[in-house]
């Protein structure tokens, strides 16, 4: 374990560690565009520098590809260190157009923070900039701006060690060099293609979906669980900050809309990754909701309907229920609580493949569609879903189920949150809240537990699941 | 006459560089000796023989050697390194074209001291002619048994493969060159590790130059102590030096180290073109700094004696300059190379080589203002000892070293907006 | 391509084994002796024949200067004008050809007789100036030894 000072503090590296890793491992900062900590080490920016004192002085290097090495003295902040930084700083803006105005970047850009903390200078150059493609379609999904590029090449090498897609390459030589998609489309089919977007440490790539939508700053992350399959990777859910809401009459979709979806690194489930399925869960999230409860297909009111349900529920001799894998933790548990004694209780898949996805891969992507299988299946096992022909009531939670199974007679309660025209055939039928109108958890496939948080209001007619099951059992229903 | 001759030491003729007249001068004898030696005595020869590396950086060959241990089983890789690009230097294409099997017999050395089983020589595309030669040589050898399967009366077998560049300066850098060899972009790689000990696929690769490799044979063949008689103390040998520019008679001249450099250009080489005075002198390919013809008037030639005047022999690509050569426009050729040649990875490189080819641009059109120079100087610093592989650091020699001998010439074109010499790069009679 | 692919396991022969991606470059310059260029078709005929990224075949003919991807003129003209030789008068020469075929340097004559190219250090600084006509050096260029090749190279 060789120990090392780094700015005065002492501290102990691991064997084959290199400078970089020792110090932030200890909490201490240097800066980096290249480097990153799931990838090859390309030592191509160069702004990583950092002193050594030897015999002859001190002299400067990289500490990304410096190795650690016993008794080795380290500066982050010397004035050769930050000299040579500053030089590096006007190379790397050299050519860089510091259109931070129109760039969706700006205020989360690497670039722009290292030039206030290490730069803070014009640029000395008074020639013209290299000009470059400003505007080129890297796929459907993602532009690429070249001349903001600072050709830290971390966006190719994550889809040759990361995704595999060999999406990426650099092509050309010197300042016209250039990043470009693999002439066989390769890029536009990987699946995990935006996360170069987030890597990028400036604002060369860009989320279509995303451009121009909204400054960052006015947005804030709330923290989520991806329900796209049983890997359930951590992800910031970005929405308009309530400070600055947008105030002109008919901007409630503006200012409750998901407008863009990032991953947040976790180490137990998914780094710092997720699939492009997780970046469009404003779509899989934003159909068309069911919002107002019904009674065998005409609206009623919320407290009529659980009323009605109530009955059922008490009345019902073989009560048969199908839950829903989408549920959280939480409302798995308040069901088990309320009614779980009374109903013979399967979990079902709520969502399959659809058509052209990706079903399972050795990276992220679960075959399973849905978010808390395993959460589910903890609390009610996982008996091959089979309604007895005498169930007299089924209760089915969320969607995926085929009428069809359900015998003839059975009356039907039905828990959707989505418009569906199975909701009009039930007896009762609730919408209900999804995941972003609430807190809850999910267990993924391998039993790690993730957390979500609420991110908007529910409408007035909608339910949260959790506090309906209670009322479904009370007078005379339930234990 | 350069002193004592270990390379061209035969009459060149049409048929000089076949197998057969190869043999008749004693080729591949010293193979037989050295097959019959232990692997590290071969090592430890050319160690004690002081070999400097003929590419530019005068690295001690045995030492980079010393590095490989030729452990049985471990997968060893040795590339002889003929991508002549430095402007100025030729002297490689000289071996390949007219002493192609004295490279052969050297690789099967080396190879046989550093456990290799598998060579390649890594020559630069637009070598027509040496490729053919050198191709030529290895399949003559190949017919003649003594590459592709074992060398009769041993279990030693070497292949060599002809790897052609396509185009391109830093595949000369060792890490490039190997790059190339997998055949992706050449972009050179950081150190450590060093290429002895992960190079090629990974594999332990030492990458030697066409002209150190050449060496090898004599050293093996005359015994490091017999070597070392040649040159000087420090600078044991000879060195190829390829001169061109102003001079009467360009060429390839094998130089013993510690000949008189005034002597080798006056007299050797027929002093300057149309009788010329000599106004500098590029030692070793465009990335040496230019020496006036005062600086290297008590100067001879090895690097113990031109080092300390603050230039090195590099690559042995000797331009002589001619009085009235415009340094300006002289700049500007060399920084419009270097930013031609830049892989772009690293950004010292990628963005200083196109700047400063901007600003000497500029100058030349008659814009220039008067902290370009210092910003000349600036992005040379910057350069020194940032970049990945040498390349930026090169740039800047040949920039610092121009700069601070004709100033006065950059000064006169940004304050006049014309060359204070007609700006002629040609040496006219 | 396919019609190459023996002579690519000629090639294969004296690498080691899993080199495969070695054999980019050399497949590529065989590919362009044999067409002038290499074409799309050649890309994804060596691809799938080694087994490499696509990406990386793009990336390193982008990157060298002596692959092409689109045909040029029947006679590869490339003037050095690296500094050995624009001293001895390599810029006079590149001037020379321009005004004789009425192109400037990356261009191609009208009749796609001549492709005039200009191209750093060729390594024959010593018989400077020196030009590449197709595969082969012309050295101690001259302005009536380029008249004298032009009218010779020149087809009806």
């Amino acid at each position: 374990m060789p120990r090392l000072t780094i700015d005065g503090r002492e501290i102990e590296a691991k064997a084959g560690q290199t400078v970089m890793e020792a110090a932030r491992e200890h909490g201490i900062f240097i800066p980096y565009f290249c480097w990153h900590p799931q990838l090859s080490v390309p030592g191509n920016c160069r702004i990583c520098v950092v002193g050594v004192d030897d015999k002859g002085g001190e002299w400067v290097d990289i500490a990304c590809n410096m190795p650690v090495s016993e008794g080795m003295v380290v500066h982050t902040n010397s004035e050769k260190v930050r000299a040579r930084r500053k030089a590096t700083m006007q190379f790397i803006t050299l050519n860089h157009p510091v259109d931070c105005g129109i760039c969706d970047k700006a205020g989360e850009c690497t670039l722009q923070d290292y030039h206030y903390e290490y730069n803070g200078e014009r640029s000395v150059s008074v020639d013209a900039k290299v000009h470059a493609t400003k505007h080129h379609d890297l796929s459907e999904r993602i532009v690429l701006d070249n001349e903001r590029c600072i050709q830290c090449t971390r966006c190719v090498r994550f889809t040759r060690e990361v995704s595999k897609s060999n999406g990426l390459g650099m092509i050309s030589r010197a300042d016209h060099s250039l990043v470009r998609a693999a002439e066989d489309g390769s890029f536009g089919r990987d699946p995990y293609s935006d996360n170069v977007i987030d890597i990028c440490p400036v604002g060369a790539l860009l989320s279509r979906s995303f451009l121009h939508k909204a400054r960052v700053w006015y947005l804030k992350p709330t923290a989520s669980v991806c329900p796209g399959c049983s890997r359930g990777c951590t992800v910031n859910l970005w929405h308009r900050r309530p400070e600055w809401r947008l105030k002109a009459p008919g901007m409630r979709t503006a200012n409750e809309s998901i407008d863009r979806v990032t991953p947040l690194e976790n180490p137990a489930v998914n780094g710092p990754w997720i699939c492009n399925k997780g970046r469009d869960l404003a779509a899989l999230l934003g159909r068309a909701r069911a919002e107002v409860a019904m009674l065998k297909g005409r609206p009623a009111e919320l407290q009529g309907a659980i009323a009605r349900a109530r009955a059922l529920v008490a009345s019902a001799r073989r009560p048969v229920a199908v839950v829903s894998s989408w549920a959280s933790n939480e409302e798995l548990a308040a069901f088990k609580a309320s009614l779980g004694a009374r109903f013979a209780t399967f979990v079902k898949a709520d969502c399959q493949p659809e058509p052209g996805e990706v079903v399972e891969d050795a990276l992220l992507i679960r075959a399973d569609k849905n978010p808390n299988t395993a959460g589910a299946r903890a609390l009610f096992g996982d008996a091959p879903l089979a309604i007895p022909p005498d169930a007299d009531l089924v209760l089915v939670w969320g969607e995926g189920l085929d009428f069809g199974l359900i015998p003839p007679g059975a009356a039907i309660i039905h828990l959707n949150a989505w418009l569906a025209p199975e909701n009009g055939h039930a007896d009762v039928f609730f919408p209900v809240s999804i995941q972003t109108e609430r807190d809850g958890h999910y267990t993924n496939f391998a039993g790690v537990t993730s957390a979500f948080a609420k991110c908007f209001p529910k409408a007035a007619g909608v339910a949260d699941a959790a506090a309906l099951f209670p009322a479904l059992a009370g007078a005379g229903g339930g234990e | 006459m350069t002193g004592r001759k270990l390379i061209m030491n035969f009459e060149v003729t049409p048929t000089s560089h076949t197998l057969a007249e190869y043999k008749a001068r004693g080729g591949y004898a010293t193979l037989g000796k050295a097959l019959k030696m232990a692997p590290a005595d071969i090592t430890k020869e050319v160690t004690a023989s002081g070999l400097l590396g003929h590419g530019g950086a005068a690295f001690p060959v045995g030492r980079k050697w010393g590095v490989m241990k030729p452990n049985p089983g471990e997968i060893h890789y040795l590339c002889a390194n003929a991508d002549e690009g430095e402007p100025g230097t030729f002297k490689d294409r000289w071996i390949l074209e007219n002493a192609p099997h004295l490279l052969v017999e050297s690789m099967l050395i080396t190879s046989y001291a550093l456990g290799v089983r598998h060579a390649f020589v890594y020559i630069r595309g637009e070598f027509d002619l040496p490729y053919r030669r050198i191709q030529g040589a290895i399949d003559e050898a190949y017919a003649a048994g003594l590459l592709g399967k074992p060398v009769p009366g041993t279990d030693f077998a070497l292949d060599i493969v002809v790897y052609r560049g396509a185009g391109s300066y830093v595949c000369g850098e060792a890490s490039g060159l190997i790059t190339s060899i997998e055949g992706r972009k050449p972009y050179p790689r950081n150190r450590p590790p060093r290429l002895t000990v992960r190079g090629l696929f990974q594999k332990p690769t030492v990458i030697n130059n066409v002209e150190s490799l050449a060496n090898i044979t004599g050293i093996i063949r005359m015994g490091a102590e017999e070597f070392r008689k040649v040159g000087t103390a420090k600078s044991p040998g000879t060195q190829l030096v390829s001169i061109s520019g102003h001079i009467a008679k360009p060429g390839v001249y094998e130089v013993e180290y510690g000949y008189p450099w005034v002597k080798f250009l006056d007299e050797d080489c027929g002093g300057m073109l149309h009788g010329a005075k000599l106004k500098c002198v590029v030692p070793g390919g465009i990335s040496t700094k230019v020496l006036t013809r005062a600086e290297i008037e008590p100067l001879t030639l090895c690097h113990e004696s031109v080092n300390p005047a603050g230039s090195g022999l590099g690559s042995g690509g000797m331009i002589a300059i001619a009085e009235g050569t415009c340094m300006v426009r002289f700049l500007q050729v060399l920084l419009r190379f270097y930013h031609h040649e830049s892989c772009g990875q690293c950004t010292p490189c990628r963005e200083g080589m196109g700047w400063m080819h901007k600003i000497i641009d500029r100058i030349v059109a008659g814009k220039g203002v008067p902290e370009d120079i210092e910003r000349l100087y600036a992005i040379s610093e910057a350069n020194d000892g940032t970049t990945i592989c040498g390349m930026g650091d090169a740039a800047g020699y040949a920039t610092v070293g121009i700069l601070n001998k004709y100033r006065d010439e950059f000064e006169y074109w940004i304050a006049n907006g014309r060359s204070k010499l007609d700006g002629r790069l040609e040496c006219r009679a | 391509m396919k019609h190459l692919i023996p002579d690519f396991e000629k090639m294969k022969e004296r690498f080691p084994a899993g080199f495969e991606s070695s054999l980019v470059l050399p497949c590529l310059h065989r590919i362009q002796a044999d067409r002038g260029f290499v074409a799309d078709e050649d890309i994804d005929g060596l691809v799938a024949y080694l087994g490499v990224p696509r990406v990386q075949v793009e990336e390193v003919l982008s990157y060298y200067t002596m692959l092409r991807r689109e045909g040029i003129g029947r006679t590869h003209l490339q003037v050095c004008r690296n500094i050995a030789c624009s001293m001895r008068g390599a810029e006079g020469v590149i001037e020379h050809a321009c005004k004789r075929l009425g192109v400037k340097p990356g261009e191609t004559t009208a009749d796609g007789q001549f492709t005039l190219s200009t191209v750093e250090c060729l390594g024959s600084c010593g018989t400077a100036p020196v030009m590449m006509v197709n595969d082969a050096y012309h050295e101690n260029m001259t302005l009536a030894e380029l008249d004298r090749l032009i009218e010779e190279l020149r087809q009806p």
